[in-house]
């Protein structure tokens, strides 16, 4: 067993105190063990963070107590009284909401309208919602307006209104899913307060994160789980990240740490005045400039959709509509296509690596050969060797970690962590000059997302070109050796990961504070 | 979701797919049965071979049909009988000749010119078999086929004559199902009838389908655009020489209060009530008259062979008189027959081009 | 390879197999609704096939496994080729016209006519290949609309062309020359029993089917692109290009669908040629999972069908169409049951990931920090 960490008073707390109690929860799926025996108490009026890593059950659990997918086996009980959840219209009945990931909102309604829809019933739809929405605004510190179109909030205040929603339909216990994950750190500093607003009025808020510094500062308890069943519940004062981490994967584990540099003055990416016009007039891309030597790794940091996934793709020549110089190890590419600028030594880590990175539905050798179709060994003379693939891809199992059968294996069989693996794997097989990194650990569990940052520190080390993209500061200044700002399609502000707060990053990234 | 959506949309098309190639069914088939139980045995077996529609077409199958359950009454056969499906391979056309020469049906029939091939093929096979198909004259000399066709020109020529005699307006409309040869001979016929009547006549001519679409014998709604449309355009009689799809062709002229001639049998008698009193005549193509003859000298010992030839002469086409629309203008309408059958008329069989 | 491979193969057999029985159930079904005699349909459908039934059989079959194979290369792409029924039957036309004028000697003329039938099926579908990768248009609203063009240019085409045969009321184009025809071969006694040596052409085209999607560079990338678009843009592969390219390929082998007919049978296009084939091509390309040996498979069952139920009505009195149902029927079942079985392969395959993954093995700390 890993580092011990200080567990909380094992003195069971009076039942009527708890909002939820969870016994001995087990759900399975055909050969996996989803949940097994999870035990869980959660108290009126706090915030109970629930951490572990992708895969470990967080999910499904919340699905079980969301009356999404019943349970096998195990007992639920809601405000002390036992409850049978069989869909989330009962667990709303029981006082239970929840605020998903992905936003459910209509864009093109209000408000008002987003709040009622579906819940007609509790106040109608007229003047009496609207006063109760203002009602709940006002008590909570939500601030929101109800006759806005929500086409026109920001990302927090849309989190705000998914919160209204809960609380609307009579919530007392609320399922926030990664709720920080499309926030800035401003942002996340306004939900946490939000949230304490919701545990002085005595709500219950069960919190669902990665991100663990966030879940110390804001959680009254924290519950890690690991491989489907509760491993501990701790209390923050007692434990630092690193041990929760350590709880969370079973073992110690790295962190992004920057390593003596390895910059060179040699140029092997210039990127000149590009840039992407949209048709609705601002530019996508503002005239951006840059070049990363051999041995470097410049992070690009930014709120998303401020460009950031344009401008890896108009480097890649995705974008038809682009304009300006692209210059690889000084080869021009802007007239290239995006098969001759892979061939050219761009190795491509995409965002989306279900949408960009990967066949779902083929087997992983297949996708060993994706985006290096025309290069050995896996296809000679226009002719593909099956054979060669298959041991290539053996051979990118073994060295870079995949956790899987075989190459035989569907790569929509694999967990996200190793997919990623397998994704880095090929890509740095093509023996790129450039790394292209695109959210290269979003939605890996923290052992696959050690051993990437593994790779990229080995990719700079052994003097290739990366172009970092992420939104997890830490990751950002943990591995580069330049920190670009992108707001609105242009470049803002470039900092020095050697001495960066998040903070600062944060406020660049919105435009608050201007700085560089 | 978008596998779904996707597997929804493969789901589709399979459908369409299946429903386009092939489910034409007009269900009841078996009706002919097992002859009469009156008195008169029989050992003949007869076989008939429908074109697409089969009985129940309210066309030439459904003639045929007819000209075999009275011989077969009549003369106690046995029959059975199997319909062709759309867009059918050229060896199931053959198949089902086949099948009704193996299993001791003699004589065959095929109804329509889409057998011609096919009887090539399989009446050499069985030189035994006594075979007829009727609208085909191109098997003439094969020694164990009998080729019933008709004159439809001459026919047409006579109600395209009614229709020059009736209108109003000098101006009248010819719509065929589907623009084929034998089509065509409706067309030439009926032209040259209302122009023996009144050189200047105006006749719009239209088809509702092209080969190998033969949709325009069954699609009363393109029918009966295609004719409200020439109603429209001051024609005031319109010819439907289009199987099916005549009963739309009927609408639109009850609806515009004008008339309409009908094709193949007296359709005055078939039609729906409300559209009887739009047909002002039909021309009558009596294949249930040539089957009939045909079974009658089966019974009679002999299979006829070679080409017959159904004309005006031995009332194998004609008009129809019932609801006495045309009973002012018979004697000249008969004047005309004659002179056709005097040969001093000849009616072209091919529209001029 | 490993146990849960196996599994699946049988799964496979077992879940056609059982959607077989599913179809005929349910025909059946119908059949006893409709108070026919189920017993004697069964037993005329499934009799043995005479010689000449073998040979319709393996005829027909040869006709609807090049249709299923141009549907089948637009499928793997997640292109809708619905234009299949009018690229075969203009390609057909070509193909008549250019064999019957007879411009080479011998072989050289078919040769001739089959590239003819080739380039025009492919023009065809290429002008909906070209319209969806320039203009973004549905292929399968503009293959819809393109078959009704050739239906007409068709039909015009073969007024201007036909030659009569007396006594005829069919209209065709000029018969092929004896030397032109591909020959057929017997497989049995007596008449009917010649199967079209067009067969051979057919299981050539199967074969470079599989080697060029299976093998090939061009393969890859064409089943990337089917299966995403997005991982193929990603990837280098120029999706328009690969459309234009597939519809063309595609309407490449619905020209050679009426061939085998028209080179071994017909000898001439007329207005009694076969129709519809595009169509049926599109029920076996689903029922062959676009797989060459399944879309074989397919047009045998196809074939069989049809050929079998045809004596249904003269000997058992049961109108044919049955046989339309079943086949309907028989493509829903087999979809529904191999969408089934996909799903439970992946789910047997996570769960062998998972077993591996269960496996204690802390590689976390050999990781470079």
């Amino acid at each position: 067993m890993p580092t011990p960490a200080t567990p909380i008073a094992e003195t069971a707390p009076a039942e009527t105190e708890l909002a939820v109690r969870l016994r001995g929860i087990g759900k399975r799926f055909p050969g996996v063990i989803a949940n097994d025996d999870i035990n869980i108490d959660v108290r009126r009026g706090t915030i109970h963070a629930i951490v572990g890593e992708n895969g470990a059950g967080k999910s499904t659990l919340m699905k079980i107590l969301y009356g999404v997918q019943p349970p096998d086996s195990g007992t639920i009980e809601i405000g002390g009284a036992p409850v049978a959840l069989h869909s989330p219209a009962d667990a709303i009945k029981a006082g239970v909401g929840m605020v998903f990931q992905h936003f459910m909102l209509a864009d093109n309604l209000t408000v008002l309208e987003n709040v009622v829809l579906g819940a007609e019933r509790r106040h109608g739809i007229g003047a009496k919602a609207r006063a109760e929405i203002t009602r709940l605004s006002d008590a909570y510190g939500l601030g929101i307006e109800p006759d806005r179109l929500v086409e026109d909030l920001g990302v927090g205040a849309r989190q705000r209104v998914e919160i209204l929603k809960v609380l609307y339909r009579g919530a007392r216990v609320i399922i926030l899913d990664e709720p920080t994950a499309v926030l800035v750190p401003q942002e996340v500093d306004e939900l946490f307060g939000n949230l304490r607003e919701l545990k002085a009025e005595g709500l219950s808020v069960i919190f669902i994160s990665h991100k663990l510094d966030e879940v110390l500062s804001v959680a009254d308890e924290i519950t890690v789980i690991r491989r489907g069943t509760t491993v501990r519940t701790v209390e923050p004062a007692g434990i630092t990240a690193r041990q929760l981490a350590e709880l969370m994967v079973g073992s110690e584990l790295p962190s992004p740490s920057t390593e003596t540099s390895t910059v060179t003055d040699h140029v092997l990416l210039r990127v000149e005045h590009l840039s992407l016009p949209s048709p609705e007039g601002r530019p996508v891309l503002d005239d951006i400039s840059f070049a990363i030597h051999r041995g470097e790794v410049l992070g690009i940091a930014g709120v998303e959709g401020n460009g950031q996934a344009e401008l890896v793709e108009s480097i890649m020549g995705m974008r038809a509509t682009s304009t300006g110089l692209v210059e690889l190890d000084g080869v021009d590419l802007s007239d290239r296509s995006v098969h001759e600028r892979r061939e050219g030594g761009i190795g491509y880590i995409p965002e989306d690596r279900h949408r960009h990175g990967l066949l779902l539905d083929s087997p992983l050798w297949e996708n060993r050969i994706l985006g290096h179709q025309s290069r050995p060994p896996s296809v000679n003379h226009g002719l593909i060797d099956k054979r060669a693939a298959r041991a290539d891809t053996a051979r990118i199992i073994e060295q870079y970690d995949v956790r899987t059968p075989g190459p035989d294996v569907l790569a929509r069989a694999l967990s996200g962590g190793n997919q990623q693996k397998l994704i880095v794997g090929r890509e740095m097989s093509g023996d790129p000059v450039l790394l292209i990194a695109s959210h290269p650990t979003r939605g890996v569990d923290v052992g696959a997302q050690a051993a990437i940052w593994g790779h990229i520190k080995d990719a700079r080390r052994n003097g290739l070109a990366v172009l970092l993209i992420s939104a997890d500061l830490d990751e950002l200044i943990g591995l580069s050796d330049r920190i670009e700002v992108i707001l609105r399609g242009g470049f803002v502000g470039s900092f020095d990961p050697e001495d960066v707060t998040p903070q600062q990053l944060g406020s660049a990234m919105t435009g608050a504070g201007e700085q560089a | 979701m978008r596998r779904t959506t996707k597997f929804a949309a493969l789901l589709t098309v399979g459908i369409l797919a299946l429903t386009a190639c092939g489910s034409d069914s007009d269900g009841g088939s078996d009706a002919a049965g097992d002859g009469g139980s009156a008195a008169p045995k029989s050992d003949v077996k007869v076989g008939m071979a429908y074109d697409v529609g089969g009985r129940g077409d309210q066309s030439f199958n459904d003639s045929a049909a007819a000209g075999m359950d009275k011989a077969t009454k009549e003369f106690g056969m046995t029959s059975e009988e199997s319909e062709a499906e759309d867009g059918e391979a050229e060896n199931a056309r053959e198949e089902r000749l086949r099948t009704f020469a193996e299993n001791g049906f003699d004589p065959v029939i095929a109804v329509g010119f889409a057998y011609a091939a096919a009887l090539t093929k399989v009446a050499a096979e069985y030189p035994d078999v006594h075979f007829a198909i009727i609208d085909d004259a191109s098997l003439a000399d094969v020694k164990n086929v009998a080729s019933l066709v008709f004159a439809e020109e001459q026919g047409s020529f006579l109600v395209g004559a009614a229709a020059a005699l009736k209108t109003k307006t000098d101006h009248i409309g010819y719509i065929g199902g589907v623009e084929t040869p034998l089509l065509q001979k409706f067309e030439a016929g009926y032209v040259a009838g209302a122009q023996a009547v009144n050189a200047d006549i105006k006749v719009d001519t239209t088809y509702l389908s092209q080969p190998p679409d033969f949709s325009g014998f069954g699609d009363p709604a393109k029918g009966k655009t295609t004719a409200q449309g020439m109603y429209d355009a001051g024609a005031d009689i319109v010819y439907a020489a289009a199987g099916g799809s005549g009963a739309g062709v009927f609408e639109a002229a009850a609806e515009s209060k004008t008339k309409a001639i009908g094709v193949d049998s007296d359709q005055y008698k078939t039609a729906d009530a409300s559209v009887k009193d739009v047909i002002l005549t039909s021309m009558l193509k009596n294949v249930d008259v040539a089957v009939y003859q045909y079974l009658k000298s089966v019974d009679g010992g002999t299979f006829p062979a070679g080409v017959t030839t159904y004309d005006l002469k031995v009332d194998g086409v004609g008009y129809s008189t019932s609801g006495g629309f045309v009973d002012d203008i018979t004697s000249k309408l008969d004047d005309y027959k004659q002179q056709i059958i005097d040969g001093k008329i000849t009616v072209p069989t091919e529209p001029a081009k | 390879m490993t146990n849960a491979r196996v599994l699946k193969l049988v799964l496979g057999v077992a879940s056609a197999l059982l959607a077989l029985v599913a179809a005929f159930a349910i025909t059946s079904l119908v059949l006893i609704i409709a108070g026919d005699p189920v017993g004697e349909v069964w037993k005329t459908i499934l009799r043995f096939p005479e010689p000449r039934n073998r040979a319709n059989i393996i005829n027909n079959a040869t006709v609807l496994y090049l249709s299923g194979l141009a549907v089948a290369v637009g499928f793997r792409m997640n292109l809708f080729n619905i234009g299949v029924d009018g690229q075969y039957r203009i390609a057909a036309f070509t193909a008549a016209v250019v064999a019957g004028e007879g411009w080479l000697p011998g072989y050289l003329n078919t040769a001739l006519a089959v590239l003819a039938a080739i380039l025009v099926g492919a023009a065809w579908a290429g002008i909906a290949g070209i319209l969806r990768a320039t203009r973004g248009v549905s292929e399968v609203i503009s293959t819809i609309m393109l078959n009704f063009i050739a239906t007409s240019i068709v039909a015009y085409l073969l007024r201007e062309v036909a030659v009569r045969e007396k006594g005829s009321n069919n209209i065709g184009t000029k018969i092929i020359p004896e030397g032109s025809r591909i020959p057929s071969f017997s497989i049995g006694d007596g008449p009917g029993t010649e199967v079209y040596g067009f067969v051979f052409i057919a299981i050539l085209a199967g074969f470079l089917f599989w080697f060029v999607l299976n093998r090939t560079r061009f393969g890859f990338d064409l089943r990337a692109t089917g299966q995403s678009q997005t991982a193929a843009v990603a990837s280098g592969i120029s999706v328009k290009r690969m459309t234009v390219i597939a519809m063309l390929i595609s309407g490449g082998i619905a020209g050679l669908v009426g061939l085998p007919i028209l080179f071994g049978d017909a000898y001439s296009y007329g207005s009694t040629f076969q129709s519809g084939l595009g169509f049926a091509g599109i029920a076996i390309a689903l029922l062959g999972r676009n797989n060459p040996i399944g879309i074989a498979l397919g047009a045998l069952l196809f074939a069989f069908l049809d050929e079998q139920s045809n004596p249904l009505q003269i000997l058992v009195g049961v109108a044919p169409e049955i046989v339309a149902i079943t086949q309907g029927v028989i493509v829903l079942t087999v979809v529904i049951s191999y969408e089934l079985v996909r799903r439970y392969g992946v789910r047997l395959e996570q769960r062998e990931v998972a077993r591996a993954l269960a496996r204690p093995t802390d590689k976390t700390e050999e990781v470079p920090a």
